[in-house]
This record gives C-alpha cells, structure tokens and sequence, in this order.
C-alpha cells in the first residue's frame, strides 16, 4: 500500500516542479486564463485516461476509445446542433453515452466470447469507429451546440467546475478500489483469473464491466473533447496512446490489478501541461511526444525498483530458503 | 471406518459421468457418491483421472456426460460459484491463490459474503480466523512470502472457510512434512465428525488410509470399485490401480559392462520444489525418474539444464557444470528435451528442417550463410532413423502429429556431435502409440552410442520398459531406487504410493 503513492507523489511534484520552472520563466503561465484553459484542455485526456486505468485493471487494453471519442464528436454534431435547444439536447447527449455502452459491450463480447486478445479486438474497433466516422462526416462540419460547450466547459474563478468532479470521482474511485470488497474483486480478477474463478468470482462480467467504463468514460470525455472542437471533425481523437501513457504514469501495471484513478488524473493532467507549456518555451512539439516517452520508460523503472530490488534478493537466497523450510520440516 | 446404522445421506453424488479431453478419454461413465460425515478417498495413479473428477465435482470442468449433485440439489451451470453456492469447497491442487495479493486479502476474498467482516477489520479478522486453523502467518504479507508448505495448509483452511457441504481435497499434503499431515489430517477428520463429507485424493495410500472411511480406486478414466478402507489392502488397491493392457513395445536393453563410467555425477542439488539431491548417470544408462506429479521431478530436470534456479554441484563427463542458465549445460553436453513442446521444445511454426538444425547452424553454414542443402542432407537420415511422418521437410512443425513433433525435437541431440546426457521430461506424453517406440528406440539407440539418459514419466509401465534403473521422488527428495533387476510397474507404484514412510528415512546415497 505504502507503494502505491509513490506515483501520486511523483506526479504532483512533476506538476508543481513543470509549473514553477515556467512561471519563473514566464510570469503568464499562472494567470486565471492560462490554468483555466490548461485544466479545460486536460478535461479529454483525464476522463479517457480514467477509463483506460479500469482497462488495465482488468489486465487488458483499449485502444478503440480515441475512435470512439471522434465517433462521439462527430455524432454530438448531429444530435446537439445548434437549431437544438432546451431540453431536446438531452437525448442527443444521451446518444453519445449510447455509442459508448455498445462500444465498451462490442468490445467485451470480442474479448471475452471469441478470446481475442484485448489490444487485437480494440485495434478492430478502432479501425469500424474510425471508417464510420469519416462515412459520416467526410471533412469537419456541422456545428455544436454552444449552450452545451459553454455548461460543460463554466468555471467559478479559474477552476472548471467538471474539473472538481473529476478530482473527487478520482478520489471516490481509488477508495472504492482499495477500501471496498467489490473493489478488491476487481483487483484479483486482474492479478490473477484463474484462482479469482475458482474463489467463485464473476471474472466475465467483471472484464465486461471495466471495458464499458473504459468506453463511457471515453464517450464523456468526447463530450469535452466537442467542447473544444466545437464542429463535427472526423479526425479530431488520438488520446489512445496518451491515455495509457497517463494510466500507467498513475500507477497502473500493464500485466493487471494495479492502478490508481487519481494518479491517472494527475498524470494525464501534467501530460497536458507539458503540451501546454512547450510553446511558451517556443519548442516544437515534437518534444513533447519525447518527453513523455522518456518518462514513462523513467516512471515504469521507478515503480517496478522495489520489486525488481526483492527478486534479486530473493533469488539469491531462494535455493538455500526452501531447502530449509520445505524439504526439512 | 465403515458406518453401522442408517446410512449418511449423501452431499456429492456424481453419477456416470464422462469427460475426454481431444482424443484423450480422461473419464468413462465414472460414479462416486460421499456421505455426510465421511472421508472418501479417491485412489489412482498419474492421470487416472483423479483430478478431471474434481475439477467437474467443483464446478471448474464441464461433463461431457452425466451429472454432478451437491447436497441432493443438481448442478446445472458448471462453474465453480454455483458449486460453491450448492456448499463445494475445494482445497486446489496447484491452489487458488492470488499471487498479488496479502494473506488477509485472499482469505477476505475466500469466504462467502455474509461471512466477511467490513473491510477495515480484515486483518485481525484474518489473524483470528487463521488462528482457528492453528495457522500462525503474517496476514499482511504477500503470499508470495509464504512457504509451499503454508501455501497448502492456507488452500485448505480456504476451502473450509466457505462451510462446505462437502470438501474436496487434491493432493493437499505434497508439500507437507509428517507433522505438518499430521495436522491436517486432525483438521479434516474434526471437520467429517461436524458432518461434512471429505472427498481425499492423494496417491500417498498409507496416508490417505489412515483417516479414510472408503476408498474409490480409478485406473485411466474408468472406476474399479469403491471399498470399505478397513477392509481392503494396500496391496489390493495397487493392484487395482495397475495392470493397464501392455500396448507397446519396448526396445532390447544391452547387457550393461562391468561398471561403466559415470556420465552425469550430481551432489546436493536443491532448488525451489526439490532437494538436496544426489544421483548418478553412467554410461549407455537410461536412468528413469518417476513420483507423483508435483513431487520435484521436472524442477530436477529443469535445474540440470539449467533452465531453473538451484544450488548445488553437478558434473558432466568430469567437468563441472555452470547451472545459471541453459548455456552451460548446452556446452557440457547436456540437453534438455522439455515436456512443454509447443511453449519450448519447438517453433510451432517453422519447418521441420529448421526446427531440427537450429542448434548447430554454424556446421551447417559457410561465410555465414546456411545452406538449405546441406540442412536438407543433414537431417535426411535421421528423419527415416527416427521414421518421422510428414509431406516434406519444409511444412511447419506444428502440422505434424505429438508424435512426430517430438521425434523433430529428438533430431536436435543426434545432429549435435557433442550431446553426453539427454534429459527427456515427459517424452511420450501426447504421442500416439506406433510413435512411442521409435522414439524409445532413438533414445536406446543414443544410450548404446556412450550416452546417458536422464527420463521423467509419470508412467510407470514406460519407466519399467524403457530404464535401467529409476529413481522415485517424494516431496523433492530422491525417496528409493529400483534396481534392474527389480524393475516393474507394480514395483514402482508401490514405491510412489508409499513413499511416505520412507520419505521420513532420508534419501539414499
């Protein structure tokens, strides 16, 4: 457990150290506008990457959800148009969360009916999601709705009010996640299937339930994602990497049952800072794409020290430990 | 004990059941009941079928025919949740444990819902119960922490943490030492007092006969009968478990020289589930490796390729071998032929041609540069020694059948001019049985060449026919040897099942 804050910690002092350095240098960077941008900007990225966190969870990958995101913008374009208003807006919004159910559930049947392999199946998704798009809107067209984008996106002074939510949904998931039975299921379905089955867990719907949050939270975040774009664009989501990028930054493992939603949020939060930031510096952002990549090869090294540091103490003591304990007793 | 008076009703009543797996019929219209308050074991040796009952008694296999009843109630979805509703608890073989997880966290997630305390009182809640159990372990450490031997007695303390109707039990005592079955066996025999009924596999017949009431015999996939436990003999029960048809041959054994020198010396070899081990290989010996499954035998082979983690020494030909990886016993002249062909053994996708020549490229090669041709050449006569079935030389490894798979991985020692010991785990396992003797031939005829060679089976009659002499393994020790002269199936089921009283005298030198 005591490990398990390491990558919170270490993000939010990469947060602050990455703030510090560019206010010092550029005294804009704080100001009300800016933090108020960067955090609406960061908006997308966290909700998928939260939705990528339960993936890995469950020991398994989806690639699909930026797809998914331009499949929800593309269609917020028809059903949230500006002649819309009031409450017929409400099932237009609804129609974007129903693209994510069928997604998450097309996904789940894929993984766990026909056994595809998780990074397989999506990868299928991505590509449907991807030419469905581009047959409904062959260029960006199609405005969205203002009222919506100007609700999703209100702030009381610079701080998003969905922003707040996402903090505490963050915090509420990660107590669910260690403090709560269901929550402890969740993990040792992802750790390890087999016994989770035979300790007579629902291990089907378990990964069926993780994919559908993986692609709801996706579809939500192509809410934010419209905000931005505020027309119809069919080539406008590429957060798939990223959101498993910031997922793992947050703490999760690649192989399953361990994670953190809050360290996703503030991973995928100082992701986008560094985008933010990199233009104040007038640097391509071509580094940008380096400076993550690095740091997530520095971030998996860190994470995974104290495990690697126990297996070449235990190996080295292993043959003359059980030759002990079990051959002996 | 048989029971007088009114009879028990039954908790587990499988009826006429069948499962095969591919070609391979693991159960024919099997049948076993057990009575409330009973201890029932289940009898057999090495793929009998023991386990394949289990696992469709718990839920986690499905029959291909007959029924499964669990305290008068039928079984219709065949996964373990529902049998565990029905009141299955079941002590896993290879357990159930959630390796990531704490002590605390995994017997939490053991127990029925209604028996779970909130969660922040998990770990003195997990400490009381454990300590019901007279388990004394650190609940907030991993499990990997734990010693096999409290892995196995945790696995059970689980399944009886679910209030089962019924407990099944899968070989729960191999990692176990006399005291600590002792225990166990004063827990589970408590437990059938209180009126749950004990379903008991284990090979180890003196073991499992002091507390079982009867005693149900399989021998491959077929019941023999179920008898009281007080009533019938060790002897009568292996020869139940014994005597399958002899359907194949085996090759000519030559009369060994006086003494011949020795091959593979090896001397206080331990590793994760095995040892400290002594043995020796002499020349154009084949030295068979028999135990339960479980008992060490594949860690040891593993180990002497070096392909598992161990210490110890073991020598080749008189040089010492360097264990740390498969590297060093390679170049002493030990190969490995693993059990697991398509994970290890071979490239399930390239050709047979270059699945046989891959560890002696450079021979074949000139300026770096393999010639197909001179690959072709090489392998041409081993193909027909071995009489390997296939279209031609080029179609990929995993087209052909068990057999002939296995018979391309045996290409590889005979193509390697350099091979001293052959180390084969499982070398018929899977392999039809025309196969089988060409292969028992190709590893005689390598012996006769100077060779020695190393086999696990968990087949006695193959051990019987093919070996020279054979080792038996319990809880990772070298446990007896048979002798030539004494070589038989019956011998070496005797031997495995039981080995347990002469586990506690100690390996032989």
């Amino acid at each position: 457990m005591k490990r398990g804050w390491l990558p919170l910690g270490l993000m939010t002092a990469l947060i602050l150290a990455l703030g510090a350095y560019t206010e010092a240098r550029h005294s804009t960077f704080l100001g009300k506008e800016n933090l108020n941008s960067l955090l609406l900007e960061a908006m997308p990225l966290i909700l998928v990457s939260m939705g990528q966190a339960s993936a890995l969870l469950v020991g398994g990958f989806d690639i699909s959800v930026a797809a998914l995101m331009t499949m929800c913008v593309v269609t917020a374009s028809f059903t949230m148009t500006d002649s819309t208003s009031g409450i017929v807006l409400l099932p237009g919004a609804l129609a974007l969360v129903a693209v994510g159910l069928a997604t998450g559930v097309f996904n789940a049947l894929l993984i766990r009916i026909f056994r595809l392999p998780s990074i397989v199946a999506t990868l299928g998704t991505l590509s449907v999601l991807e030419g469905a798009s581009l047959l409904l809107r062959s260029y960006p067209q199609g405005a969205i709705n203002t009222d919506v984008t100007s609700t999703l996106t209100s702030s009381v002074s610079f701080i998003p009010l969905a922003f707040v939510g996402v903090v505490v949904l963050a915090a509420l998931a990660d107590g669910w996640l260690y403090r709560t039975r269901s929550g402890l299921a969740l993990r040792a379905v992802g750790l390890d299937a087999t016994s989770s089955r035979r300790l007579g867990m629902s291990t089907g719907m378990t990964v069926l339930l993780a994919f559908v949050v993986c692609s709801v939270m996706a579809s939500i975040a192509g809410f934010y994602l419209a905000a931005e774009v505020q027309v119809g664009s069919p080539i406008i989501g590429n957060q798939a990497l990223e959101s498993i990028a910031a997922a793992v930054l947050g703490g999760a493992s690649l192989a399953g049952g361990k994670g953190s939603f809050f360290g996703t949020m503030l991973a995928a939060l100082f992701l986008t800072e560094i985008d933010n930031v990199l233009p104040l510096f007038q640097q391509p952002t071509e580094y940008a794409d380096m400076t993550i990549g690095v740091l997530i090869l520095l971030a998996l090294v860190l994470y995974q020290a104290p495990e690697l540091v126990a297996r070449v103490r235990s190996a080295r003591q292993r043959p003359g430990r059980v030759a002990a304990t079990e051959v002996e007793a | 004990m048989s029971i007088p008076g009114p009879v028990s009703p039954d908790v587990l009543s499988v009826r006429t059941v069948s499962k095969a797996f591919g070609a391979v019929q693991a159960l024919r219209e099997v049948s076993v009941d057990c009575r409330a308050g009973e201890i029932h074991a289940l009898v057999g040796e090495n793929g009998s079928g023991k386990s394949t009952l289990l696992g469709i008694a718990s839920g986690s296999l499905a029959p291909d025919e007959g029924t499964v009843e669990i305290g008068g109630s039928v079984l219709r979805r065949h996964s373990p949740a529902a049998a565990r509703r029905l009141g299955v608890g079941i002590a896993y073989q290879d357990y159930s444990h959630v390796l990531g997880l704490t002590v605390a966290e995994n017997v939490y997630l053991a127990v029925p819902a209604d028996a779970r305390p909130p969660y922040g009182q998990m770990h003195d809640w997990a400490k009381e119960t454990l300590a019901g159990f007279t388990l004394d372990l650190p609940v907030a450490a991993p499990i990997g922490s734990l010693s096999l031997a409290e892995r196995q007695l945790l696995e059970v303390a689980k399944a009886l943490l679910t209030q089962p109707k019924v407990l099944l039990l899968d070989e729960p005592t191999t990692a176990l030492g006399p005291d600590a079955v002792g225990q166990l066996h004063a827990l589970v025999a408590e437990r059938a007092r209180a009126g749950v009924g004990v379903v008991y596999v284990s090979h180890r017949l003196p073991e499992v006969l002091a507390v079982a009431d009867r005693v149900t015999v399989l021998r491959d996939g077929v019941g023999q009968g179920t008898f009281d436990a007080a009533s019938v003999s060790e002897e009568a029960l292996v020869a139940l478990m014994i005597g399958r048809p002899l359907k194949v041959a085996f090759p000519e054994r030559r009369a060994p020289a006086e003494e011949p020198e020795v091959v593979l010396a090896v001397t206080g070899l331990h590793g994760e589930r095995f040892g400290p081990v002594d043995l020796v290989v002499r020349k154009g010996e084949i030295l068979g490796i028999a135990g339960a499954e479980g008992n060490g035998q594949v860690q040891l082979l593993r180990a002497l390729a070096g392909v598992e983690r161990a210490a110890g020494s073991a020598t080749c030909g008189g040089a010492e071998l360097d264990l740390r990886s498969p590297v060093g016993p390679l170049r002493g002249g030990v190969v490995l032929l693993s059990g697991d062909r398509r994970g290890e053994a071979l490239f399930p996708v390239l050709s047979v041609r270059a699945n046989a020549t891959v560890q002696v490229l450079r021979r074949l090669s000139r300026a770096g540069v393999v010639g197909r041709s001179r690959e072709r050449r090489a392998i041409a006569e081993l193909v027909q020694r071995l009489r390997v079935r296939m279209g031609s030389a080029e179609q990929p490894v995993q087209s052909l059948s068990g057999g002939n798979q296995q018979k391309v991985s045996l290409i590889r020692p005979f193509l390697r001019g350099d091979v001293k010991v052959i180390l084969a785990d499982e070398p018929t396992q899977g392999v039809d049985v025309g196969a089988r003797f060409d292969i028992y031939e190709a590893l005689r005829a390598k012996t006769d060449e100077g060779l020695a060679a190393l086999v696990k089976s968990s087949d006695p009659l193959e051990l019987a026919g093919l070996c020279d002499r054979v080792v038996v393994m319990s809880r990772g020790r070298i446990v007896e040897e048979i002798p030539r002269d004494e070589l038989g199936e019956r011998r070496i089921v005797e031997a495995i099942v039981g080995s347990r009283t002469r586990a506690d005298v100690g390996a032989p030198a």
